[in-house]
């Protein structure tokens, strides 16, 4: 992979890039990076006021683990989630917002992307640290999952990678992706099984049995959303604490390489393009 | 002979100019496969060879490419046809300041910047006193550069640049920033240059200084190639051919 391998010898400036966007964030606010946490506070807030006190969304409790709280619950997928949103919509813009560094200077266009994404996946540790820390005190012993979990980050990561490689390459031919792909999330995640539980969607798939005749179900298709395998196994880590099942864990790998390799071959014949077409 | 510190070899760079320049799914929806634009050639065929240690000029009206040139050399546009070698490390000087972080200080901006421009941490870090003092910002240092005057912005952004430290520097219009004692150091950085024995490539309108400081020149005409050669006989011809024009 040459791409990969001149992302490596750009490390440096992919650093300072990262470093930009983390310090140049919060810059003149008081709170700074503590803001960071407040978003996913809110929602968790709103979620859980609608779901769990209104709709009466009742998730099963966290097996072995023994918590069940709504509000943790949601967490373990809305963090993953959330991040996934964070990384897209910001790497997508990446090269646009950077279209005088890109006519005038020549390096890495890749790092500029990248970047958007190391600086979000700091952002989410520190929101998942948060997460674990509350899980603790709710009574799941998270330490023991903590490598399975980072190993997961790190899937996840790639895989958003990958997507936001190709995104930004297509928002600068067509702009109108940044908005069609900002409804897009906002559909995806009722898409997911974040807000209710799977269950929900599998009982009512196995009611109505094979579409149009065939083995296939509802939930067969549902099921091909990467995003519900990645929340499946972050909440086997953080929730329940236990082995994610070895089909999500194969699906998230399996889209994390799928993505990364598309999302690089796309950026890859476009990036010699790119000054002549911002 | 003299080593080749660039060489361009019959480069074309063909732009597409769009009548309807809507670059949106709509359109491109309602357009159907065929793409209505027309091909302008910026450069044609064009080829010379700049040697190690020149300080070349190329010159041009507005318009004839060889900005275009200039970023084909840097490595920023990429030639249809033909192409260009380059021997040694090199640094592009088109814009200075691009890749500043408003918010960010001076101090945080100089590493930024320089990783921008290809330098590792450590060429920043024993390179980063003479770049602030060539600039002659150091009080300002750790202020953000929001608060720079227009004139600080652009020293700091041209101490990084000129600081790379190349073996080839490709130089857009950016001489004459700051006042005159900077341009007087930014000269004296030049013929330091020169006596390093370090290739440069200047595209400038400003035919004083292309005549003080260069020794050989390429003259551009609608993205062809007229004449190159020593810079004197080919500033003149160019002078003359413009002012007949008129």
């Amino acid at each position: 992979m040459n791409s990969l391998k001149a992302v490596i010898a750009s490390r440096e400036l992919l650093l300072n890039l990262t470093l930009r966007e983390i310090r140049g964030k919060y810059k003149r606010t008081i709170f700074g990076q503590l803001w960071s946490l407040a978003n996913p506070l809110a929602s968790m807030l709103v979620y859980t006021v609608v779901f769990a006190l209104i709709l009466r969304v009742e998730p099963l409790p966290g097996n072995p683990s023994g918590v069940h709280v709504y509000a943790l619950w949601l967490l373990c997928a809305l963090l993953p989630w959330n991040f996934f949103v964070t990384v897209t919509t910001g790497g997508m813009g990446a090269l646009i917002g950077n279209s005088d560094l890109i006519k005038k200077v020549h390096f890495q266009r890749s790092t500029l992307v990248l970047s958007q994404v190391l600086s979000s996946t700091y952002t989410w540790c520190i929101e998942m640290a948060v997460l674990l820390v509350a899980m603790s005190i709710a009574g799941a012993f998270v330490i023991p999952w903590l490598p399975l979990l980072v190993i997961f980050m790190l899937l996840l990561v790639l895989f958003a990678a990958g997507v936001s490689l190709a995104l930004s390459i297509i928002n600068v031919h067509f702009r109108d992706t940044q908005y069609l792909v900002g409804i897009l999330l906002q559909m995806w995640i009722f898409l997911t099984p974040i807000l209710y539980p799977i269950t929900e969607v599998a009982s009512r798939s196995e009611k109505h049995g094979g579409l149009l005749g065939t083995n296939i179900t509802i939930l067969d298709i549902y099921r091909l959303n990467p995003m519900e395998r990645f929340s499946a196994v972050f909440r086997s880590l953080i929730y329940d604490n236990r082995f994610p099942e070895i089909d999500d864990s194969l699906w998230c790998l399996g889209w994390a390489s799928v993505a990364l390799v598309v999302g690089f071959f796309i950026f890859q014949r476009n990036e010699k393009k790119l000054a002549e077409l911002l | 002979m003299t080593p080749i510190a660039i060489s361009v070899n019959s480069v074309s760079k063909r732009f597409r100019i769009y009548h309807e320049r809507n670059q949106t799914l709509k359109a491109a929806v309602m357009r159907g496969r065929r793409l209505v634009h027309e091909d302008f050639w910026a450069l044609t065929d064009v080829s010379f060879d700049i040697p190690v240690g020149s300080t070349y000029a190329l010159i041009g009206d507005n318009g004839s490419g060889k900005s275009t040139l200039l970023k084909c050399v840097a490595e920023i546009l990429f030639p249809d046809k033909g192409t260009i070698t380059r021997n040694g490390r090199m640094a592009a000087l088109l814009e200075v300041g691009s890749g500043f972080h408003p918010e960010l200080s001076g101090r945080e901006n100089v590493y930024l910047n320089g990783s921008i421009l290809g330098m590792s941490k450590k060429e920043i870090q024993s390179k980063f006193d003479s770049i602030v003092d060539f600039s002659g910002v150091e009080k300002f240092i750790d202020q953000p550069v929001k608060n720079y005057s227009s004139g600080m912005y652009v020293r700091l952004g041209f101490s990084v640049a000129i600081n790379v430290d190349p073996d080839i520097l490709l130089v857009d219009e950016v001489l004459a920033v700051g006042d005159t004692a900077f341009q007087e150091k930014c000269a004296q950085k030049f013929r330091d240059f020169k006596t390093a024995g370090k290739t440069v490539v200047i595209v400038s309108h400003s035919m004083p200084i292309l005549q003080s400081m260069c020794d050989s020149a390429a003259w551009l005409s609608h993205g062809v190639l007229q004449q190159v050669g020593d810079a004197g006989p080919v500033i003149s011809a160019y002078k003359e051919a413009t002012l007949g024009h008129q």
